[in-house]
């Protein structure tokens, strides 16, 4: 298989906002976006005036051309969207990489950022408006209902135990502890607690939901050559490959085959053959979970467990640092740290390759992220140490 | 003269036009490949199978098994409507004799039998506010009415 995008590009700087309630941002959504890209700037010592790429995916709506008067841009080069929602975030990496890899860009911003009172109901600005009328004219409105649908088949019919999605959410809780960032850093919680929170829609409960925060989060890419220069260790782009395999999906309005795969079967692949790593090799991962259930799903797809295996791999002690098997979300993920649409992963993935996480997993080299599972179309990420290339 | 409201819901592909019209006759009909005449389940515009451009619509049996299933206890932005009815279970139903399709309803009756796997049959409904004005098929155990 051909090398071309693997340790090609680096992730060099990261800059996040705090993560406000939906709707008490001070700053407009803009604002956040700009916030957070020069705040990423500032971490890699890079002018915002040099930011000559912009890249994110789904819903985004503050466009690089929103941002050029105010960044000081020089030249934009590069200005790309990659299709659907959560699901393309590590794939917004891939194509980051790509333009760099084929000389379009220099140091692309791959971003996010969202804010209600500037936008409008988050939950309903995800969906995009594509919600067929199969599920609105069903009582479906969007992605904890048809998460819901997916997972309830993966307990019933595959035989995944309801305390896997426990032991997601609680580790999940336990890393936020530690991060001050967190937006749900202090929130106490247990298996009693958790199973007597209030249903959302079965089986999910409240604490199985990712619920949206107004906040925004930036990183900078760079070429490989160039990433050598910056002093924090570089975070390689090993393989950030984004598609689906076409009998799985697309818009399928709940016909994707395997049902209670996550999507990811084709995209884990190549990330594996791409990388060269295997599941066994990877230190740390940051596991998209908009619904707890759904994260479960991508890390079978992945290959780190079967669902019959999925009882005893996914435990608390299993999912934290430092000392876990398989530390997970260690910034607190979606569900703890705040819901960014998933770029929250993004930062914490890098930030596990430099050794500066709050729930620094030791000797961490390689770090993965998952995007929206479940989503019309997904995407993976494997970055590295300049030790993995 | 359309059966459906003047405010279609504009979300997915949108090749199932037909699908709700013949809800509205009272007729439970899905999309097949008038050439290869496999089901294509959300309806489409061209069988990515053989190529045929020509779609034509299969009367069914509304029965099958519960494929999955969710019971819902939150008000959504977008289905505030059924406010009132929760907690209520949508359905998705693997259609008999249909290639695998699987068709979304809610689910009417005792919920007692609720599980993956349990036969159920459809009954069409006359559109509603609750269905936002499209008619639509619901799903019921069988040996519950």
């Amino acid at each position: 298989m051909a090398q071309g995008l693997r340790g090609a590009a680096a992730i060099v700087g990261i800059g996040e906002t705090p993560y406000y309630k939906r709707g008490t941002s001070p700053d407009p959504e803009l604002k956040l976006c700009l916030r957070a890209i020069v705040g990423a700037c500032e971490d890699a010592g890079i002018s915002p005036k040099d930011v000559d790429g912009f890249v994110s995916y789904g819903s985004e709506l503050n466009h690089g051309q929103r941002l050029v008067p105010a960044l000081g841009t020089k030249e934009m080069r590069f200005n790309a969207l990659v299709w659907t929602h959560g699901g393309g975030i590590p794939g917004a990496l891939g194509l980051a990489a790509m333009a760099i890899a084929t000389g379009q860009a220099e140091c692309v911003a791959v971003y996010r950022a969202m804010a209600e009172l500037s936008n409008t109901r988050l939950r309903v600005a995800v969906a995009q408006n594509d919600t067929a009328a199969q599920y609105l004219v069903n009582g479906l409105d969007g992605p904890a209902q048809m998460c819901a649908l997916r997972s309830m088949r993966m307990l019933e019919f595959d035989g995944v135990p309801r305390s896997a999605m426990r032991a997601m959410v609680l580790a999940s809780y336990h890393h936020a502890r530690n991060n001050p960032h967190a937006y749900g850093r202090t929130t106490e919680i247990d298996d009693d607690l958790y199973a007597e929170s209030r249903w959302i829609a079965e089986p999910y409960h409240v604490f199985d939901c990712s619920r949206e925060n107004d906040s925004a989060a930036a990183v900078l890419v760079v070429s490989a050559e160039r990433a050598k220069d910056f002093a924090d260790e570089p975070a390689y782009i090993l393989s950030a490959p984004h598609g689906i395999e076409g009998q799985w999906g697309g818009v399928v309005e709940e016909n994707h085959r395997p049902y209670t795969s996550s999507g990811f079967r084709a995209v884990a692949r190549r990330l594996w053959d791409e990388s060269g790593y295997g599941p066994s090799d990877v230190h740390v991962a940051q596991i998209y979970e908009n619904m707890s259930g759904m994260g479960i799903a991508a890390v079978i797809d992945h290959g780190f467990c079967t669902a019959e295996e999925a009882g005893d791999f996914f435990t608390v002690e299993n999912l934290t640092a430092p000392n876990g098997k398989f530390p997970i979300n260690t910034a607190g993920g979606n569900l703890a740290e705040g819901f960014l649409h998933g770029m929250g992963l993004v930062p914490e993935m890098v930030r596990q390759i430099r050794g500066t996480s709050t729930n620094q997993v030791p000797g961490a080299a390689l770090s993965l992220m998952t995007g929206g599972p479940g989503d019309s179309v997904v995407s993976s990420a494997l970055v590295g140490s300049a030790a993995t290339l | 003269v359309s059966a459906l409201p003047t405010e279609r819901i504009v979300g997915g592909i949108n090749a199932d036009e037909d699908y709700w019209e013949y809800l509205a006759r009272g007729e439970f009909r899905l999309s097949h490949c008038a050439q290869c005449k496999r089901t294509i389940w959300p309806a489409h515009f061209r069988c990515g199978e053989c190529g045929s451009w020509d779609i034509e619509w299969v009367q069914h049996r509304p029965t099958g098994v519960v494929f999955t299933w969710t019971r819902t206890w939150y008000s959504f932005d977008r289905t505030s409507e059924r406010a009132e009815d929760i907690p209520y279970v949508t359905v998705v139903c693997e259609v008999d004799d249909g290639d695998g399709a699987r068709v979304m309803g809610m689910l009417e009756g005792d919920e007692s039998g609720l599980r993956v796997g349990a036969r159920v049959h459809g009954e069409i409904k006359a559109p509603s506010a609750k269905s936002k004005g499209y008619p639509s098929i619901c799903w019921v155990l069988d040996g519950s009415d």
